[in-house]
């Protein structure tokens, strides 16, 4: 990670996976809000597509961001016991949090979400308003997973620029 | 106990110590359980119930209310709330501190949300308190406590959450079981804080002749008729998603997505306090918080399937009621259990992992699903204000700067207060039900 310029690129992706999960929440708040005026204003079709388009946007949003949040610690976990650990053990710990998350999304986010998105394409499944192939509703689990075991690294080749404390957040924010 | 079973809880319960976040720790459990029932594909179960477990309209009201609640705290809401709550109960004695409690009810009910209702409220009331003979101390631990009405006062995303998970309860119903049930709390703290002001003057005044007698005389009280006009718009909003859910108009996630467009146009065009250039910022930060509550409840998913196929929760049932048959005495017992769980676990996770395993205790003994949603609410916000794990005291003792081990003997008073309240709503179901029932929700 000496490069800068993979670090620039690295910083880019980032960027756009921030990008993407803001105009994913932009467009659900748009596709519910247009199923009900379509509903009530004279003269305007009701959309049924508006309700199975937000759903596959909840999905493609909180996977997403599920990674950002992996990256900037934002999950919620019970850090009182890993806190009373020395500080040595606690480095530990830190490291086997990382290789912990690391398998689950490699286990199954990638490889589960992977065959989750073959199996049902080859099944030929269909959403039915939109007729969208069910199969690309779950590749949002592993292209998920691929970003949560990057940051994983990510926290480990570059422990410095994670350093501040993890935020609270929860349904309580 | 099956060896599945046994898996299952030895692998959660040592990933939760080791704090890894507790989706992982809930999916990786889930995962380890399956792949000892060989016949089935352990990751693509998992990831295919984490995708379907969120992909469920009534979830869709989430991220929206979360959305909303940060609108609103950027939108200048919680000032003209707090105006007028003061408008009512300034002029008496310790009125900043009833202030406080009612502001927080206002703004729950508005948002639905306890530590952006800490963050608002908190970071303009607790120097005030200071500044008018209180102690610091005591004011931390006062917003911590009132901020939970928030979840029990509609809308309330946690109510979402457990609608969700328990199958087929009510959304509506739920919004306004809580409401009762979330002035009996905002009240009980009231109750304690008149308590505190009166006997235990020390901890909660700087020197004892202060606020307590006479009140914040030095500030005026707004016309309580004005800052109503001022606040009018935000609690226009209670009543349009309330109203429109209770009569049909819209359902909650409808509701919610109106709240969101309410809210910007409030914040944007008629009190201009949130720019466009802040949108992008605004929905990340709503993003977030949404993926971190979602991941939790697909996760969870996962794992409630895993239970069911095990057969837990009627394990878990048979074992609570050959303890006991006493429908007193199960409640007692289930409340106990939530309450240690609340103090390590954050609300969300508690509400998806116990959810699944308690209910049918309690329907097999006769309680309403929506009864015991409240009961669980209100059990678990205790847990949010209690250390080591609490958001809203961890928020309270953010914004006052001061510490959790300084805070706790303010905060012992208004917590006996709480389960006070916590036990009449357990043993008086009709606080919790006679609201649902009168709207013929139940």
């Amino acid at each position: 990670m000496k490069n800068p310029l993979f670090l620039r690129i690295w910083e880019g992706v980032v960027r756009l996976l921030e990008g993407t999960v803001v105009t994913i929440f932009g467009a659900l708040v748009f596709a519910v809000l247009w199923g009900v005026v379509s509903r009530y204003l004279p003269g305007i079709r009701p959309s049924a597509w508006t309700e199975e388009l937000a759903i596959s946007l909840l999905v493609w949003l909180t996977l997403l961001g599920a990674a950002l949040g992996f990256r900037s610690h934002a999950h919620l976990g019970v850090d009182y016991f890993v806190n009373k650990l020395e500080p040595s053990a606690s480095k530990a710990a830190v490291v086997l949090g990382e290789v912990t998350v690391f398998g689950f999304a490699a286990f199954a986010l990638v490889y589960g979400g992977w065959r989750l998105v073959t199996e049902t394409l080859a099944t030929g499944q269909i959403t039915p308003v939109l007729q969208w192939p069910m199969g690309w509703l779950y590749a949002a689990a592993p292209i998920s997973g691929i970003f949560i075991c990057a940051f994983c690294i990510e926290h480990l080749l570059r422990p410095a620029a994670f350093s501040s404390p993890a935020s609270e957040l929860s349904l309580a924010d | 106990m099956s060896p599945e079973v046994f898996i299952l809880v030895l692998v959660f319960g040592a990933l939760l110590v080791l704090g890894i976040p507790i989706a992982v720790c809930i999916g990786l459990a889930s995962v380890a359980t399956i792949l000892m029932l060989v016949e089935l594909p352990a990751g693509y179960m998992v990831a295919q119930r984490i995708s379907m477990g969120i992909a469920s309209f009534p979830l869709l009201a989430i991220p929206f209310f979360i959305l909303a609640g940060i609108l609103m705290g950027e939108g200048g809401l919680a000032r003209r709330l707090m105006d007028f709550a003061f408008s009512l109960v300034g002029r008496f004695p310790g009125g900043l501190a009833y202030m406080n409690t009612l502001s927080c009810m206002l703004f729950g009910a508005v948002s639905g949300s306890a530590a952006a209702a800490v963050s608002s409220i908190g970071s303009f009331m607790i120097p005030q308190m200071e500044q008018r003979g209180y102690k610091r101390e005591f004011a931390v631990a006062l917003t911590a406590t009132s901020a939970t009405t928030g979840l029990l006062i509609p809308p309330s995303n946690i109510m979402i959450v457990f609608a969700v998970v328990s199958g087929n309860v009510s959304v509506a119903a739920l919004f306004l079981g809580g409401v009762l049930p979330g002035l009996a709390v905002g009240l009980a703290i009231m109750a304690g804080t008149w308590f505190t002001l009166r006997v235990l003057k020390g901890v909660a005044l700087q020197t004892p002749a202060a606020p307590g007698d006479g009140g914040p005389q030095a500030l005026p009280t707004p016309g309580v008729w004005k800052s109503f006009l001022g606040a009018t718009p935000s609690l226009l909003l209670v009543v349009v998603v309330l109203g429109g859910i209770l009569g049909g108009v819209f359902s909650a996630t409808e509701a919610s997505a109106i709240a969101v467009a309410y809210c910007l146009i409030l914040g944007m065009v008629i009190y201009r306090e949130i720019k466009p250039s802040a949108l992008p910022r605004l929905l990340l930060k709503g993003a977030l918080t949404t993926a971190v509550v979602m991941l939790l409840v697909g996760a969870s998913q996962a794992m409630s399937w895993v239970l069911s196929y095990e057969q837990v929760p009627q394990m878990v049932s048979q074992a609570m009621l050959s303890l006991s048959a006493n429908p007193l005495m199960v409640l007692l017992l289930i409340n106990l259990l939530l309450l240690a769980v609340g103090v390590f676990m954050d609300m969300t996770p508690a509400v998806l992992i116990f959810t699944p395993i308690f209910l049918p205790v309690v329907v097999e003994l006769g309680m309403d699903p929506v009864h015991f949603g409240i009961v669980m609410i209100t059990n678990l916000c205790i847990g949010l204000c209690t250390p080591p794990v609490g958001a809203c005291l961890f928020v309270a003792c953010g914004v006052g700067r001061t510490s959790i081990v300084r805070v706790m003997p303010a905060a012992i008073p208004l917590f006996i207060a709480m389960l006070l309240a916590l036990l009449v709503i357990t043993y008086w179901p009709p606080l919790s039900l006679a609201l649902p029932r009168l709207f013929g929700l139940l």
